[in-house]
């Protein structure tokens, strides 16, 4: 079923769960199952009430005057909570009054949604000029302000019952439930799994109802729950006013008649105030159930909660734990990743995404970071710009430029290093840039953000960064939306080293890009680092790619780094048998063979095996390689690898343990 | 001048054309629709009252025509627009030598004054409890206090307002009850005359905005949190941009695009929202207007306000449309790719 497609990336995405099991479904949320029960209960009030309660009693001259509720002096008992200046009984009033205004707030919002239903998906569907007139028609009914016209209409036709009253609430019930509907539709269409659906000859029916109902379903449910507050709102606003029908009670009407009889003057509080605690709980009621359901709509929205949640029930955080800097000793390194773990903490446990990584880029070399979609080499880079998203975290190592270990830095400090000597070049450029504000702005912020220049030495600045990247001129004062995929690189890439930084992660930098543009923005990149002398890590998947441009070659396989090599020896000679198996898969025209690929993990990223993290997947797999975990060692000049393979003692090790 | 290119202002401006056409054509429509006209209902009226008016039907038929009733409907249609455009709506049926049009316009300021204050706090506020509460950095104290500001939001403010007229102005008696002042002042620019207005404001605007202002807070969270997500949010923060202006640049200034749209709707509720408020606070502005033209059926004073009501609502949408895209430079871009 479509509701459970999740995107591949499980590691830097931790699952939003669309339920794996009952009790995990994102329909038991909190604040909509409180609102629904608090609904259910009013309605129960009024369905159950007339087998208790003589309601014959809700009409004039059936009990005293005025009398207070039972508690109060002078109360009866007969009638618990008192009588009105006409002597009807208030309880019998309430219970007939409750039923019939949720009555007229289904019925109206039920009505509009099917309205909206229907127009909004022939307008999302069928498009074209029916489109273009459901949507005129829906966009000016937004804009009559419906309480006005309500009233207007209410003054000249007689609304003898609560049916009427619906139907004229659902006029202005549509126009929401068809700008929802039509829009969802127009999202929905384009998913791969509704082109499938398409493609294999489904009716637009059929697609409609089984394809798309079912992912709509949380923001119909939440447009038609505010529908119905909103329509209830507007039912009891007409009846405070006088204008609803007279002869069937209603909560509004009894406020209207307390109203003008003076009742708040006379402190007849018995007479105006429980109709208005019932509305309260009512719209209390809908009001949870539509923020619940906007959070079940809305990932999003669930995670910001859920992650804040568990930052509250965790306390503080505990330190990350440091590294004791050691054994790195590279003395040309201009960055250094030393034993870092990077956790997820998901409602169904931790995703291990970086397990010890360690590795350092050298003064002025590119160093490749690669392996399959959801290794964790974007939460490795996201991790080095100390920008890991909750409710993932960075829990041990640490992340060292000039000796400066980052992880350890925050606020002023950490901003201070921040793009002055650690740049990037982000994977979506399509999105990396402010919408709203012109590049020279963009530009601007990121250099006064760390140098104090003035305004024409900080003009002349962009536009010869623009330059350095072959852009024209002009694009300072351009808007992304501007600009082409390709532009829009070549814009991060010049605002990457506008403060000439020690080092740049380029993550992913031409994923996006057609295949020409990712020749243009990589030439781009290679000769800003040959002129600025910049180091770099480039992380990608495409190993063609990566040959061409990076001097050393690190792999990466669920969270763990199992080989580090210059790239010549890394191709010519690969010895960690998953980075064989990432080079047998480059394609090649001059010849064709089958592609010897075993897709995606093979374990559990909470639950890592013991020993060899390939081992699943690995055909050289032996005993060893289940029980002990490889150590990454250099086997070769230069040449670093994670796997017993090379390793002539392992047998005897293995045994030395036994005995 | 970047952003408004011809096809998008006539597009736009065709499109306000529209919204009043329509609306003020279903205020022509409704009563029409309705059994019987009002010049018979009001002459019935009399009678009941009087007990018996000699040559009923010559009166109706005069009046007819003095309203214009008589002619054929398209005529009539025709003449009502004259009319609309300007702003002549005859007398007031009900208080009959006074024009329909300064009716309105006497009560316009005090509604306009008092929903101007009222939305724009609701508005501020709740943008602003809303942005931080869907930032990340928000210090915790602040997330822990802020959902509170949204106590009132599920309840309709008429109601809030019965019980703060019941609790401050009945049982404290801190503060009047209704109307806009005091009958014992003197209207005009004197001091005991602004004190005594703002006096009587305050609960009206206490009622509008504390029950409204959760309605924004939410949308914004909910804005904010979106914008959190972008890729341009976290950009801005790799940048070692201060987290005020990453806020503000970042954040807001992109989530509170949409509720800027949601404000101009709001606008034109100015006018109408206020109905129920100004019924119970009896304050004089156009809603209470309204509201007793409609109960004393004074049809003329009903179709000023109306169509006024329209006016204003289509034209703060247009203004909005126009200024659009200066605040969001991807709008004209996007309209015209369709």
């Amino acid at each position: 079923m479509a509701v459970g497609q999740r995107t591949p990336d499980d590691a830097s995405a931790p699952a939003q769960g669309w339920g794996l099991n009952t009790w995990d479904s994102p329909w038991l949320n909190f604040k909509f199952l409180l609102g629904a029960g608090i609904v259910l209960l009013i309605l129960l009030f009024g369905l159950v009430g007339p087998f208790f309660w003589d309601t014959d009693l809700a009409y004039t001259g059936a009990g005293p005057l005025n009398k207070p509720p039972v508690w109060a002096e002078g109360g009866l008992p007969e009638h618990p909570l008192g009588t009105e200046s006409n002597g009807r009984d208030m309880l019998a009033q309430l219970i007939l009054a409750t039923p019939s205004s949720l009555k007229v707030g289904f019925l109206a919002a039920i009505i509009g949604m099917g309205i909206g239903m229907a127009l909004g998906s022939v307008a999302g569907y069928v498009g074209g000029w029916w489109d273009h007139v459901i949507r005129t028609l829906s966009d000016s009914a937004v804009t009559i302000p419906a309480l006005v016209v309500l009233v207007v209409i209410a003054s000249y036709v007689q609304m003898t019952d609560t049916t009427a009253m619906a139907l004229i609430l659902a006029l202005f019930a549509w126009p929401g439930p068809t700008r929802l509907v039509r829009s969802q539709v127009l999202t929905l269409r384009e998913r791969s799994y509704v082109r499938m659906a398409h493609l294999s000859g489904a009716s637009a029916l059929e697609i409609m109802f089984v394809e798309m109902l079912p992912n709509m379903l949380p923001w119909l449910a939440a447009s038609l729950t505010g529908g119905i507050s909103a329509a209830i709102l507007g039912a009891t606003g007409l009846e405070v006013l006088g204008l609803g029908p007279t002869r069937v009670p209603s909560l509004g009407l009894i406020i209207n008649q307390a109203t003008t009889n003076a009742a708040l003057v006379r402190g007849l509080v018995w007479w105006w105030l429980p109709p208005i605690i019932i509305l309260m709980v009512i719209f209390v009621g809908f009001f949870l159930m539509t923020i619940g359901l906007d959070e079940i709509a809305n990932p999003r929205i669930r995670q910001f909660s859920s992650t804040r949640r568990e930052r509250t029930a965790a306390g503080e955080l505990p330190p990350v734990e440091p590294v004791e800097d050691g054994t790195a000793g590279e003395e040309e390194a201009a960055l250094e990743v030393d034993d870092l773990h990077v956790h997820y903490f998901t409602p169904r446990g931790e995703v291990i995404a970086a397990n010890g990584v360690n590795f350092s880029v050298r003064k002025g070399e590119i160093l490749g970071l690669v392996g399959e979609s959801g290794c964790g080499k974007t939460t490795v880079a996201m991790a080095i710009l100390q920008v890991v998203q909750p409710p993932g975290r960075i829990v041990q190592g640490a992340v060292r430029i000039e000796e400066r270990d980052l992880v350890s830095l925050s606020g002023r400090d950490l901003r201070r290093v921040r793009w002055r000597d650690l740049a990037l070049v982000p994977q979506g450029a399509m999105n990396s840039l402010n919408p709203v504000t012109p590049i020279r702005e963009q530009m601007a912020d990121a250099i006064l953000a760390h140098e104090n220049i003035g305004r024409a030495e900080l003009e002349q600045r962009i536009l010869n960064l623009l330059n350095d990247v072959g852009l024209p001129e002009r694009v300072i004062d351009m808007f992304p939306h501007e600009l082409s995929g390709g532009m829009k690189q070549r814009v991060c890439i010049a605002m990457s080293i506008a403060l000439n930084p020690q080092v740049i992660i380029a993550d992913e930098p031409t994923s996006a890009l057609d295949v020409v543009v990712q020749r243009v923005v990589a030439q781009t990149l290679l000769e800003v680092k040959e002129r600025l002398g910049v180091s770099m890590v480039m992380i990608g998947h495409d190993m063609g790619l990566q040959a061409q441009l990076v001097d050393r070659i690190a792999v990466m396989y669920a969270g763990n780094l199992v080989e580090v090599a210059p790239v010549e020896s890394a191709f010519a000679e690969p010895l960690h048998p998953y980075t064989q198996l990432l080079i047998e898969s480059i394609p090649s025209i001059r010849e064709r063979k089958p592609l010897n690929v075993t897709e995606g993990l093979t374990h559990d990223l909470r639950d890592p095996p013991p020993g060899c993290i390939f081992q699943f997947r690995c055909k050289h797999v032996e005993r060893i390689c289940r029980e002990r975990r490889p150590e990454l060692v250099e086997r070769d000049d230069d040449h670093l690898v994670a796997c017993w393979l090379y390793e002539p003692e392992r047998h005897s090790l293995i045994e030395l343990e036994e005995a | 001048m970047r952003g408004l290119t011809k096809e998008y202002v006539l597009q736009r401006f065709l499109m306000y054309l529209l919204t009043i056409w329509l609306g003020s054509t279903l205020i022509f429509v409704i009563p029409r629709l309705a059994p019987g006209d009002p010049v018979s209902e009001m002459v019935g009226r009399l009678s009941l009252d009087a007990g018996y008016i000699e040559n009923a039907d010559k009166l109706i038929a005069s009046w007819k025509a003095r309203f214009g009733l008589d002619a054929p409907i398209h005529v009539q249609y025709f003449r009502y627009w004259g009319n609309v455009f300007r702003l002549n709506f005859g007398y007031s049926l009900s208080h009959f030598p006074t024009e329909a049009w300064s009716m309105v316009s006497r009560a316009l300021p005090w509604s306009l004054g008092l929903l101007t204050v009222a939305t724009v706090l609701s508005f501020s506020i709740g943008v602003t409890v809303g942005s931080l509460m869907g930032w990340r950095r928000t210090p915790r104290w602040l997330q822990m206090i802020l959902p509170s500001s949204l106590a009132f939001t599920a309840i309709p403010y008429f109601m809030f307002g019965i019980m703060l007229i019941y609790l401050v102005a009945f049982e404290l008696d801190w503060l009047p009850a209704t109307g806009a002042y005091s009958r014992r002042v003197d209207p005009g620019w004197n001091l005991p005359f602004i004190k005594n207005m703002l006096s009587h404001a305050i609960l009206p605007v206490v009622s509008i905005v504390l029950t409204s202002m959760g309605g924004w807070a939410l949308g914004m969270r909910g804005l904010m949190i979106s914008v959190n997500n972008e890729d341009y949010f976290l950009l801005a923060q790799v940048k070692g941009l201060s987290p005020a202006r990453i806020f503000f640049r970042y954040g807001v200034r992109n989530a509170i695009l949409p509720a800027l749209t949601a404000l101009a709707l709001g606008l034109g509720g100015l006018i109408s929202g206020s109905i129920l408020v100004e019924f119970i606070f009896a304050y004089p502005g156009t809603g209470y207007t309204l509201y007793q033209a409609i109960i004393s059926q004074d049809y003329t004073v009903t179709q000023a306000i109306a169509n006024l009501i329209i006016l204003v609502t289509a034209t703060s949408v247009f203004l909005l449309d126009l200024l659009y895209p200066f605040i969001d430079p991807r709008i004209t871009y996007k309209r015209t790719m369709r």
